[in-house]
């Protein structure tokens, strides 16, 4: 008796499945030539039709934070390549947080997330805004909660995942989708290197051949990154809390140490820095000019050349022309002029 | 003859209803530098500590994260006490909050426990604020008054410490916490960080015996140790003294010092002072 009214159980619930059938197609992204290669968790979360679009919604949703006011585009804002134009973050009831905003871009080549690198995966990122007092001041189940009262939401959970239930897995998973998706790689320099019949100007030509010789040791690869960490002796953060990469892996050679920028869109991401120590690329270029701090661990390009990166007036405005040509104007939703 | 017989016979009695009966273990905290109990406050107010290296210190504020918990039985074999419940297996304990220093493990089978086994800290697998899934320790820990969240890290401080150092009161702040990344030591696994958990075994001076009684169990913890531990002998500094230095490279001396270093240390400042049955 036990037996049969398991068997039916199972057929029902087989039932259930057949009546709500979900189609939730895998999106295409291209994949620009030469970038380096995915992050693995990509391959585990794939963007889809519908989780882009939840994710899309959700990155814009201010019931992220606790009194509402603030949601992950508040900072991550499209037209600044999904960063803002603060020295650091600014959260709920205008809290100043320890770092500067990063741009999000082109984060499903990255194998690090976070100016120190602490986190390795983009689903795992999420839940660190949600919850710090400075930037949501929420927790995850109070989003749901509010989620929750919303048919629109339920609605789009169903067509991503197959049923309505909202679950911090499936939050980070969508909002993980949408990010996969922001891809940069429409720029001048792209299209001159596509050979679409862009060319450079002489400045950015000259521009060009600077960088390669005074920036592309660590702003290396199609992502203008090496992804690596570097204490290149910038001002420090007076902040107690920062260690830069250090306070991840607790050690010394590690210490204000941050993940070299990508240089994409850089033209819409000011101010510079770990804690936007700098107004303009040219206050940047000009500080590695005059010198930099001293450290014990100063990244040894920088130490075998007296602390510096000698630069004139005239080679600073070329690199600036060439990191200029880095600029995606289509990706912030600006006009092609 | 017959006397005897009745005592057996008592004897078996008790066991037997021994076996038969769960009870609980009550862990109490105390927390001392070296054998003086802490009174947490201000410069003033605050028990003070000399170092080993001669540098008076005392605290405001001091709290630590026990999970993890397992019992050994006398005759082998090891109890876990819902080691993968946050919920239902951890505990904050906090100075300034006497409840938090009794932590009661509820039907403990009956039996006699010779050892008990706990972590300091939470073990990586659990360590990740998950407030889903264990929504009550998410929320004891993360209380306003206890702020042990480690957001920027999503697990949880394993132990915070404020107080002042040296007699000009400088301030002392503490934190650690986890960031390891896979398990510290495999290769196949391990991707980055560090890992600030802490097994302690600790020896009953005799025998918890549950059944008919509920064991009290005094765990100590030593908090002379932080600077002059088994491992590191600390002078505070500059370098060390707050978060944005010890995380650097001196939090694990902390850790070492507080938690043992896993394998010539297995209690750091922790000793079990009394079982009382």
């Amino acid at each position: 008796m036990l037996s049969i009214f398991l068997l039916l159980l199972s057929c029902n619930k087989e039932d259930h499945i057949e009546m709500l059938p979900f189609e939730n197609p895998e999106m295409h992204l291209d994949i620009p030539a030469g970038f380096p290669s995915l992050n693995t968790s990509f391959a585990k979360n794939r963007p889809t039709k519908y989780g882009v679009e939840l994710g899309e919604k959700l990155f814009n949703e201010k019931k992220f934070s606790g009194n509402n006011t603030v949601s992950c585009a508040s900072c991550h804002n499209p037209s600044m390549a999904f960063s803002d134009n603060q020295a650091q973050a600014i959260g709920v009831y205008d809290r100043v947080g320890l770092r500067n905003t990063p741009p999000l871009q082109n984060l499903a080549f990255m194998q690090f997330y976070n100016w120190d690198g602490n986190i390795l995966q983009l689903e795992k990122q999420a839940l660190v805004p949600i919850i710090t007092h400075e930037e949501m001041n929420s927790s995850i189940l109070e989003v749901i909660s509010k989620l929750e009262t919303d048919h629109q939401y339920r609605e789009l959970f169903r067509r991503t995942f197959g049923d309505d239930d909202i679950t911090p897995d499936k939050i980070y998973q969508s909002l993980a989708q949408y990010q996969y998706t922001l891809i940069s790689a429409d720029s001048k320099y792209d299209k001159v290197k596509r050979k679409q019949g862009e060319t450079f100007t002489e400045r950015e030509a000259r521009g060009l051949g600077l960088f390669k010789i005074k920036c592309a040791s660590c702003h290396s690869t199609e992502l203008f990154t090496d992804q690596s960490f570097r204490n290149v002796g910038f001002p420090l953060n007076p902040s107690i809390e920062e260690a830069g990469r250090a306070r991840v892996t607790g050690a010394e050679e590690d210490f204000m140490s941050f993940r070299v920028p990508s240089l994409r869109n850089a033209e819409y991401t000011a101010p510079y820095g770990s804690f936007g120590q700098f107004a303009t690329l040219k206050a940047v270029l000009d500080y590695f000019d005059e010198g930099v701090l001293e450290a014990q661990n100063l990244d040894p390009i920088l130490k075998q050349n007296e602390n510096r990166i000698p630069l004139s007036e005239k080679e600073k405005d070329d690199i600036i022309g060439f990191i200029k040509t880095l600029s995606d104007s289509s990706f912030v939703g600006l006009y092609q002029k | 003859m017959q006397r005897n017989s009745g005592k057996l016979y008592t004897g078996i009695c008790s066991k037997s209803e021994q076996n038969s009966v769960a009870n609980n273990i009550t862990l109490h905290f105390n927390n001392t530098f070296k054998d003086v109990p802490i009174v947490l406050g201000d410069a003033t107010s605050a028990t003070a500590n000399t170092s080993a290296e001669g540098q008076v210190h005392h605290f405001s504020e001091l709290k630590y994260v026990v999970s993890n918990i397992r019992l050994i039985k006398a005759e082998g074999g090891e109890i876990p006490y819902n080691i993968n419940d946050l919920d239902k297996g951890a505990a904050v304990v906090d100075q300034s909050k006497p409840q938090t220093l009794d932590y009661v493990l509820s039907n403990i089978p009956a039996g006699e426990y010779k050892q008990i086994k706990f972590g300091l800290g939470v073990k990586t697998e659990l360590n990740t604020l998950d407030e889903a899934r264990f929504p009550v320790f998410y929320a004891s820990a993360g209380a306003n008054d206890t702020e042990m969240h480690w957001e920027w890290g999503t697990g949880y401080r394993f132990t915070k410490i404020e107080g002042f150092y040296d007699t000009d009161n400088k301030e002392l702040s503490i934190h650690t916490g986890s960031t390891v990344e896979g398990t510290n030591g495999d290769p196949d696994s391990y991707t980055q960080g560090v890992d600030a958990y802490r097994d302690i075994i600790l020896t009953l001076p005799n025998n918890a015996m549950v059944g008919r009684t509920a064991p009290r169990i005094t765990i100590n913890a030593d908090f002379d140790k932080l600077l002059s531990g088994k491992t590191n002998t600390i002078t505070l500094g500059d370098d060390n003294a707050t978060p944005s230095a010890h995380t650097a490279v001196n939090m694990l001396l902390f850790v070492d010092n507080l938690g043992g270093d896993g394998s010539s240390d297995i209690s750091g400042m922790f000793s079990v002072s009394a079982v009382k049955n």
